[in-house]
């Protein structure tokens, strides 16, 4: 048992409940009758991965079948990775203490790229071969992956055997029943990924070769063992329907979202251009008004917990947001929950509505115009004019509020110093507009803070043909912004280029970066998201010992034929689309969003014709 | 507003929920146990929940003690069971009854552990001596800063005994809201008068007590 050993060191570190289990909600089974185990593991420490809640979904989805068990697993602190290496603790799973390694399924959430380093570091904690074709023929010892990032897995490639495209509600659950099957059967994994790459939703890497031009770019991809030509994602077509936990883990230790989560719609009908969340989980689903209410009673119940979010890309574009928040906030304020809203366009509230949002509503006000110039905005397709800001600031003003916040996107596609300095004249009318009403708050001055993050053309996205700005035009722009706004009321924050550098690299690289990640990881990077973890001079030494360029993924325009490194993967929204909005946007055209004109994307194709009734 | 008081022990993996996080998971669980919890008035309204003792980090007992407060009467016993239906591993409600005494009649608390050496019977030739000196002066860290203390006056040793592999030790020590004492204090005076290496084990907070040794209620 491990867990003796465990105890031994756990008043050693930092918030020893991470690393015990024994949470209320956390599920135990009996392992002699469990035939296939999973280890659902979050590459980054139980704070952050314990508030994700594709986690929480697919844990209690999982275990509601008897004879499967599905664990969680985190990466450990720095602290107590060192106690685990010292002491030959195994990377092992909270519910049973069992060491990963013994599972049928290792399985990792891929939410953003700076986590891929975590993955390798958390596969040599467990014992596990970190190259794929290292691991044993025998059937055990899956190693997958889900999530966003995996809708172009090719840095990763080399590391996971099969890659879990799309929603994981149905096939994750398909994927373990193939595996019972097969493993009674004796297969071998080769014998086992050949079966599972016919699942829809499943891509096995290994099965696909890519071959290069002298130029570096993708020349064919070759398909091997009778593997599908294109892989397409999983979508679950009724969304009101779909499984919905009715407890959490709930955690002894704070976590970041430490609360209720209800999802309420998946998909987003905006298009922001830059936004990949917003193409790559269309079709915009919601649930029922009625369904959501009685998810959140049902959670609070049983979890105890007094607070509540509402999980979505945009809540506000729920066809019925009036009554169902009018429902919940009567279910809330009787029952002494709060309700936590995120950014919601507040244009066509009902005044009586508005009124009970305003009473819970506690922290300031955020808008994301993202571009500093209506020419800026048009371009990236984000429908947020001038106006509409002034109003709601108005509107915030007279309410009492004294601070807003503004978040901006740096390095967009055509963007010049006239829109870094719109940034600033915009944060100069809302001061002005401040001064002028005669209303305002009394004895505060206004306070404006900009925070600018550096654009990351992503793949599946209008802009996965952009290059991005490099260090030298980002730091421009951001002393740019630092000279033009005023000093006394704007507080400016960016990020660090070299940040957002290394996203786009592994966001739009191709197999060639699996060494890179490897050679990095060697050399001690990890939790390279935690700005204190990150060394951006050991990241540039590993592309150089691999003899890989970044500008080459980072700085490059793509040509509209080029084979993609995602070119094979298939998320419906179709590649003449993406290329249709890529010149839409350089003529600074907007395009509608889905429920005024469908734009044709693709997606519609696969849910049998409209997406809106 | 009905005036509680539970007496809950907290153990296994429990122990290592702190002080600080004790609080939310009781309140999650008294709003899982769906019984009428009386909330503050005020502009920040919340529920009330008093620790009487704090208990470290890694620490077992089998008798904290909170106060809270509910809405209605609701039977001893049944407070008791709705709450155990619902709490975490490794912690339970023993009773629940009316507040007797004011938290500050607490006087001092008992603990037992084990210091697991290869040679208990050296270390406890060391104990032996370090008791029997004049004074047991350490240094404690408190809020003002780090002050030495005579340790020796207000410890109680209530057993001490030699097993295969350890010293298990029973020992009271001043609590509550005048002087607490921690039986770290002991741990570490005993590591500097004592060559043999020992850890401690298994400690446990097993009552809390009132002056003249009468059992806090």
């Amino acid at each position: 048992m491990l867990k003796e050993k465990i105890e031994k060191h756990l008043l050693e570190i930092q918030k020893p409940s991470r690393y015990i289990g024994g949470e209320v909600g956390s599920i135990i089974k009996d392992k002699s009758k469990v035939d296939v185990r999973f280890a659902f593991c979050f590459p980054d420490t139980y704070d952050i991965g314990m508030s994700h809640l594709g986690m929480k979904i697919l844990y209690s989805l999982t275990n509601e079948r008897e004879n499967y068990w599905c664990e969680r697993c985190f990466a450990p602190s720095e602290d107590f990775e060192a106690i685990m290496r010292e002491n030959d603790i195994p990377l092992y799973a909270l519910e049973s203490l069992d060491p990963i390694k013994d599972f049928d399924f290792i399985g990792f959430t891929m939410q953003y790229e700076l986590s891929y380093t975590n993955v390798l570091n958390m596969l040599d904690l467990a014992g596990i071969p970190i190259f794929a074709r290292d691991r044993t023929e025998e059937l055990t010892q899956i190693v997958v992956a889900g999530g966003p990032c995996v809708c172009n897995p090719e840095p990763l490639a080399d590391f996971f055997d099969l890659f879990i495209l799309g929603e994981g509600e149905e096939v994750n659950l398909e994927l373990m029943d193939l595996y019972h099957e097969m493993k009674k059967l004796g297969a071998s994994r080769k014998e086992f990924l050949r079966k599972a790459c016919h699942i829809e939703g499943i891509y096995v890497p290994q099965f696909y070769k890519f071959h290069y031009k002298d130029d570096g770019t993708i020349e064919r991809i070759e398909v091997t063992d009778d593997a599908p030509e294109t892989v397409k994602k999983r979508i679950i077509k009724d969304f009101d329907k779909v499984y919905y936990p009715e407890n959490f883990v709930v955690p002894f230790t704070e976590i970041v979202h430490d609360r209720v989560s209800v999802e309420v719609l998946r998909g987003c009908l905006r298009g922001c251009r830059f936004c990949q969340a917003g193409f790559i989980y269309r079709p915009f689903r919601e649930k029922h008004a009625d369904t959501i209410v009685e998810q959140t009673k049902c959670l609070c119940e049983n979890t105890g917990y007094d607070e509540v979010s509402l999980a979505s890309l945009s809540t506000s574009d729920h066809s019925e947001i009036d009554p169902m928040l009018t429902k919940l906030l009567t279910y809330t304020a009787g029952e002494r929950i709060n309700l936590s809203l995120p950014s919601l366009r507040v244009d066509n509230f009902s005044e009586e509505l508005l009124e009970k949002i305003k009473r819970i509503r506690k922290s300031g006000l955020t808008f994301a115009p993202e571009g500093g110039t209506q020419r800026l905005r048009d371009v990236i397709n984000k429908n947020v004019s001038d106006e509409e800001i002034m109003n709601t600031c108005r509107i915030a003003f007279e309410g009492g509020y004294s601070s807003v916040k503004l978040y901006f996107m740096m390095g967009l596609p055509t963007e010049t110093d006239e829109d870094i300095m719109g940034i600033a004249e915009l944060a100069q009318r809302i001061i002005d507009l401040f001064y002028t009403m005669e209303n305002r708050p009394k004895g505060r001055g206004v306070q404006i803070s900009v925070s600018c993050a550096t654009f990351v053309p992503k793949p599946f996205t209008p802009f996965q043909f952009e290059p991005q700005d490099t260090r030298e035009m980002i730091e421009h722009k951001q002393k740019l912004l630092l000279d033009s706004v005023n000093k006394k009321r704007v507080k400016v924050s960016y990020h660090d280029p070299n940040v957002s550098i290394l996203e786009a690299v592994l966001a739009k690289g191709d197999r060639r970066l699996c060494d890179v990640v490897y050679t990095a990881w060697k050399k001690g990077c990890k939790f390279d998201s935690w700005g204190e973890h990150y060394h951006f001079d050991k990241w540039l030494e590993s592309f150089e010992e691999c003899g890989v360029d970044p500008a080459f993924y980072a700085n490059r325009r793509i040509s509209y034929d080029e084979i993609l490194p995602w070119g094979h993967l298939d998320y419906y929204v179709s590649h003449e689309f993406f290329v249709r909005e890529n010149k839409t946007a350089h003529k600074a055209i907007t395009t509608p969003h889905c429920r005024l004109k469908c734009s044709g994307c693709g997606v519609n194709k696969e849910i049998g014709g409209r997406c809106f009734d | 507003m009905i005036r509680l008081r539970a007496v809950f022990s907290k153990k296994d993996r429990a122990k290592y929920i702190s002080h600080l996080d004790l609080n939310r998971c009781m309140l999650r669980t008294f709003r899982r146990s769906g019984l009428p919890i009386w909330y503050t008035e005020g502009f920040h309204s919340h529920p009330y929940f008093s620790f009487a003792l704090a208990l470290s980090l890694g620490y077992e007992s089998e008798c904290e003690i909170l106060d809270f407060n509910l809405n209605e009467e609701v039977p001893f016993d049944e407070v008791r069971d709705r709450l155990n239906a619902v709490m975490p591993d490794g912690m339970e409600i023993i009773s629940v009854a009316e507040q007797v005494r004011k938290i500050t009649a607490i006087t001092n608390a008992e603990y037992s552990f084990s210091l697991v050496t290869d040679k208990p019977e050296s270390l406890i030739n060391d104990i032996k001596s370090l008791i029997n000196q004049e004074q047991i002066l350490i240094e404690k860290k408190t809020k003002k800063g780090v002050k030495t203390v005579d340790i020796k006056p207000d410890m109680k040793i209530v057993s001490c005994e030699v097993s295969e592999k350890s010293v298990d030790m029973v020992m009271r020590l001043p609590a509550g809201t005048q002087t607490n004492y921690n039986p770290s204090l002991f741990f570490e005076a005993l590591k500097n008068v004592s060559d043999m290496p020992f850890e401690t084990a298994e400690i446990r907070r097993t009552g809390i007590f009132c002056e003249n040794n009468e059992i806090f209620s």
